[in-house]
């Protein structure tokens, strides 16, 4: 073989070789070229250095150097072409990915407010030593009036003010006149179930539905939560009381808070006040609280020249409404997802 | 409570600052709810203001201007101006005019009558018409006006019937006869029942007792005698009798709430006096009184240390009596000894024990002095077992996709009727409807679920898988049982059955659920024939889970597929255990195999894999259903294939390939002799 047709050849393996490595464009492309030119066996470097025997003698040492060359140039386009395949530059980006395309979300359900109130009061008041309690819905008089110190001419045990069961006679003749069960108008009696039960002392909270006929608006609804506190022990003031409340408000409401208590009447109190939160600058009432009537423990067995404790109410929905800047009461008893899902 | 200012001026000097007034009167137990002058009140008088305050129902005694200018008195520690009313008397004994048997006194204690002859009919004076008007009270006549006026001054109820209207001059104050009709001032009939009372003269009632006055005895403008009423009639019954004829009015509204026995007889004179005035005409001589005699109150003793024992604060002995006797109180000895003894005034009913005098201290001293950093013992709580279960439980069903929902306790008969899984007894029900026809105690939580699905559907095109923890109302064996309330956790979601299994199976795994869930078939309208079935943790029933019919869901215009299940929260946790506990892994490696069968359409997976356990016993750490397939042209009509995963482990080896297989084989055995199963090649 003459010298200028192996130089030849060898330009035109060069030409081919880093042409189409520079177009490998997948990994698999890669190593069909990488083996086609410098594979060690079959490759085509290899086939054209055995070609060397059929140059002139004279002539080896040039055909040679330039043998050298184009291995080297190829070789470089090997390095090249690997390191672009494997994930250097701007050129090896996958155009099909676009990663402003919004994630798979999982399908996570959402906890109702209600809920995440009651956990939330429930934690506030166990770092204070008070132990949740719950007790029947459906009440005897005794529990819901009797205990509680409301006596039977009371306005409280009018039947236009509760929801008494009917009866056999009252379902299909009379209405409204007082029955032996109701739905229980407050969560006052779980206290009196749980001091009828224990001895003193006595720090427990009762949280759950109650039942009053008010007709349903924006901020009413027949069905509410309460929460209930109750506190019995040798020495309860009703500076222990404010202080509760306080830490309470605190916690619940934030450090700017105020409280104020406005005298006010219940049977099962004495005194008697309702509690208001100072809150974006407004007075706002939230419930009830006062001294353990000495009548209540009496009812359940406590010597009220033994003891004396505190009592306080607040509603639920309230507390709920006011952290959640929810408008409508009703909302929280659609069902509704497009509410539910906010919270 | 609507006040007058100008009103009050008569009796008490009122301070220049009418808003700090305001807001004094609301911390010692007068709420302020509002204020109007004229100009929201055109029927103001252009220097009057009208206050509206809420009288908390053992106060009837502020429900009077004297009575709230009292309070404004002790308030400031100024003098309190009470009218004396003087009467000029003819010579004819009121006795000799009119008669007055009392065969009520249980609902009538005291009745009271004075006869005014001569008075002639005409208007109020203009101060007297502008008094009433500036609190809301209609201008009807000088007899009328002046027993508004009156009670709006003092809080006692007055009625003045005409004389010549009395037949036989004779008031019997007795209950109503059955279905007696009495047509009332507003003219409208009445049909009355014994347990009412009514102030009847010798032919039919002219009066319902405290609550309104009939119209056959009212004052008109040719009335030239007058009876004035003036009586104490006790809270059940008016209470009752207005409830039951629907008949409210500010005489029994006070009424209600207790009136001053003192004040009967001081009220009576007043408006005598302020009738003659404006009417003219003479009083008869006396009173016709049934119950002439006022028991004294009994004293009551206040010790300091119970003051300080309640209230937590001390208060000087010198301010204590100031309040209380300011308050009207009469001190028999003062706490200056370490105890002090006091008798409540008349017209405080609420003033009986030591609480209530400790009250009367402290809402007038003010409990903005009452601290708010005193000691809290620390005393240790801890979380229920029921709110750690139920956390965990909305954990899970959230993760699940399922959102909380909270619906109404009470229900329609429509929701009550359509499911009742746990009891055939009927629900119980309340006498009046809570919300718009829902009278039920629910039995169940899933209607009121559905409903709240198809809502979702039907308000934004939203699928609403959902959950609810309540309480069931389930009726006791008789009408006086409280009922059993059983909490439920519920579920509606789309998806399909063993989905919705899924998730109750996960659910009674993460609370640590000691026995399997199993389930057998049970029928029941509402759902699909054959799916449906009550789920059991070993033999004690968990709940229900089934889907529900096409027909029902059409009458909730609801499409695709809904499931819905319902178990009962005491059964999980009768089954749970809470605190996980740590079991020890095999320190060797575990083999998988996997396996298909074909077998009879019938075989189920609870079969299956019962067979596949009981094979290979304690080296079995799981049989995993995979996948079921069916071809009828390969494997014959009713066949099956069911693919499952075993997971094969020893405590004590590594087992080999040969000691798998060995496994497999005793597998493949018993299920082709106990199930005629065989495995696919």
């Amino acid at each position: 073989m003459s010298l200028q047709n192996f130089l030849s050849a060898l330009d035109a393996l060069q030409s081919e070789a880093i042409a189409t490595l520079d177009a490998a464009s997948d990994p698999e492309a890669f190593e069909a070229a990488r083996v086609k030119y410098v594979g060690q066996k079959k490759g085509a470097l290899k086939d054209i250095q055995k070609q060397m025997g059929g140059v002139a003698a004279d002539d080896r040492k040039s055909a040679g150097m330039r043998l050298n060359e184009v291995k080297q140039a190829i070789e470089k386009a090997v390095a090249e072409a690997q390191s672009r395949l494997s994930g250097g530059g701007d050129s090896g980006v996958d155009p099909t990915f676009d990663p402003t395309l919004p994630g798979v979300r999982p399908t996570i359900g959402h906890i109702h407010p209600i809920t995440q109130t009651i956990t939330h009061l429930t934690e506030i008041m166990g770092r204070m030593g008070f132990e949740a309690a719950e007790g029947p819905e459906v009440e005897d008089p005794h529990h819901n009036f009797v205990a509680l110190n409301i006596p039977e001419d009371h306005p409280a045990r009018d039947p236009l003010d509760n929801f008494y069961l009917a009866t056999a006679a009252t379902g299909t003749e009379k209405q409204n006149i007082e029955g032996t069960r109701l739905l229980r108008s407050q969560t006052s009696t779980v206290q009196i179930r749980v001091m009828a039960n224990r001895k003193p002392p006595v720090r427990v909270i009762s949280l759950g539905r109650v039942y009053r006929p008010d007709d349903p608006d924006a901020t009413h609804f027949p069905m509410f939560h309460q929460m209930e506190g109750l506190l019995v022990d040798t020495h309860v003031t009703m500076a222990n009381l404010k202080t509760v409340l306080r830490v309470f408000a605190t916690n619940y409401l934030g450090g700017d808070v105020e409280i104020r208590f406005r005298p006010s009447f219940f049977p099962f109190t004495e005194p008697s006040v309702e509690v208001d939160f100072l809150w974006d600058g407004n007075w706002i009432e939230f419930g009830g609280a006062g001294m353990v009537d000495p009548n209540v423990f009496r009812a359940v067995g406590y010597d009220p020249e033994e003891v004396s404790g505190f009592a306080f109410g607040l509603g639920v929905e309230r507390l709920c409404m006011r952290r959640h800047g929810i408008k409508d009461i009703r909302d929280l008893y659609s069902g509704d997802m497009r509410f539910l899902s906010q919270f | 409570m609507l006040v007058s200012w100008k009103w009050l001026t008569r009796y008490v000097d009122l301070p220049a600052d009418r808003e700090e007034l305001e807001t004094r009167l609301s911390l010692s137990g007068l709420n302020h709810e509002g204020t109007e002058t004229s100009n929201e009140n055109p029927a103001l008088a252009a220097d009057d203001v009208c206050i509206d305050l809420e009288v908390t129902s053992n106060r009837g005694d502020c429900l009077g201007h004297i009575g709230v200018a009292r309070e404004i008195a002790v308030l400031y520690d100024t003098e309190l101006r009470v009218p004396s009313p003087t009467l000029e008397e003819s010579k004819t004994d009121v006795a000799s005019l009119l008669k007055v048997e009392n065969e009520f006194t249980e609902a009538c204690p005291r009745y009271t009558a004075r006869v005014i002859r001569g008075v002639k009919v005409g208007p109020s004076p203009a101060w007297m018409q502008a008094a009433l008007t500036s609190v809301g009270i209609g201008v009807v006549n000088n007899v009328v006006d002046a027993t508004n006026y009156v009670l709006m001054e003092c809080g006692q109820p007055l009625h003045a019937f005409d004389y010549a209207k009395i037949a036989d001059q004779k008031i019997v104050v007795r209950p109503a006869r059955e279905k007696e009709i009495i047509t009332a001032i507003d003219h409208r009939q009445y049909e009355l029942d014994p347990s009412m009372c009514v102030i009847a003269d010798a032919k039919s009632a002219s009066a319902v007792a405290g609550v309104m006055g009939g119209a056959d005895s009212e004052v008109t403008d040719s009335t030239a005698d007058v009876v004035i009423e003036a009586a104490i009639f006790t809270p059940l019954s008016v209470r009752r009798a207005a409830r039951t004829l629907k008949l409210h009015s500010p005489s029994s509204f006070r009424f209600e709430r207790r009136v001053d026995p003192v004040g009967v007889d001081w009220a009576s004179r007043r408006v005598c006096q302020l009738i003659v005035e404006s009417a003219g005409g003479t009083v008869a001589k006396g009173i016709i009184d049934t119950a002439p005699e006022i028991e004294p109150r009994p004293p009551i003793v206040l010790r300091r240390s119970q003051l300080e024992r309640i209230l937590g604060i001390t208060i000087e002995p010198g301010e204590v009596d100031r309040i209380l006797t300011a308050l009207g109180c009469q001190s028999d000895a003062k706490i200056t000894a370490g105890s002090g003894s006091y008798r409540a005034p008349s017209w405080r009913h609420d003033l009986t024990r030591e609480a209530d005098l400790i009250e009367e201290v402290a809402r007038i001293h003010g409990y903005d002095k009452i601290p708010e950093d005193s000691p809290i013992p620390v005393a240790p709580s801890s979380k229920r077992t029921f709110d750690s279960a139920t956390e965990k439980i909305r954990g899970v069903l959230t993760a699940a996709g399922l959102s909380e929902a909270m619906t109404p306790s009470v229900v329609t008969k429509k929701l009550d009727s359509s499911l009742s899984p746990w009891t055939e007894r009927p629900a119980l029900s309340t006498q009046t409807a809570m919300l718009k026809g829902a009278k039920r105690l629910r039995r169940t939580l899933l209607p009121s679920l559905i409903e709240a699905r198809a809502n979702n559907w039907a308000s934004a095109s939203i699928e609403a898988d959902l959950f609810e923890i309540a309480h069931l109302y389930l009726p006791g064996e008789t009408e006086d049982e409280l009922p059993d309330e059983l909490y439920a956790v519920s579920l509606v979601c789309g998806g399909d059955f063993f989905a919705a299994k899924g998730i109750i199976e996960s659910l009674c795994q993460r609370l640590g659920a000691r026995q399997a869930v199993s389930v057998s078939p049970v029928d029941s309208p509402g759902f699909v024939t054959g799916q449906l079935v009550q789920l059991s943790l070993g033999d004690s029933p968990l709940g229900y889970l089934g889907v529900v019919a096409p027909k029902t869901l059409k009458q909730w215009k609801l499409s695709g597929n809904v499931v819905v299940a319902e178990l009962s929260i005491a059964a999980l946790l009768a089954d749970a255990e809470l605190v996980p506990q740590q079991r020890i892994v095999s320190m060797f490696p575990s083999v998988e195999r996997d396996l298909n069968f074909v077998m009879s359409e019938s075989v189920r997976w609870n079969d299956l894999e019962n067979v596949v356990r009981s094979a290979v016993g304690d080296q079995l750490k799981s049989v995993t259903y995979r996948e079921t397939y069916r071809d009828p042209k390969k494997d014959g009509k009713d066949r099956k294939r069911v693919l499952l995963s075993m997971q094969l482990q020893s405590d004590e080896t590594t087992l080999s390939g040969d000691d798998a297989d060995a496994l497999v084989q005793s597998v493949i055995g018993a299920c082709k002799k106990k199930l005629d199963a065989e495995l696919l090649g």
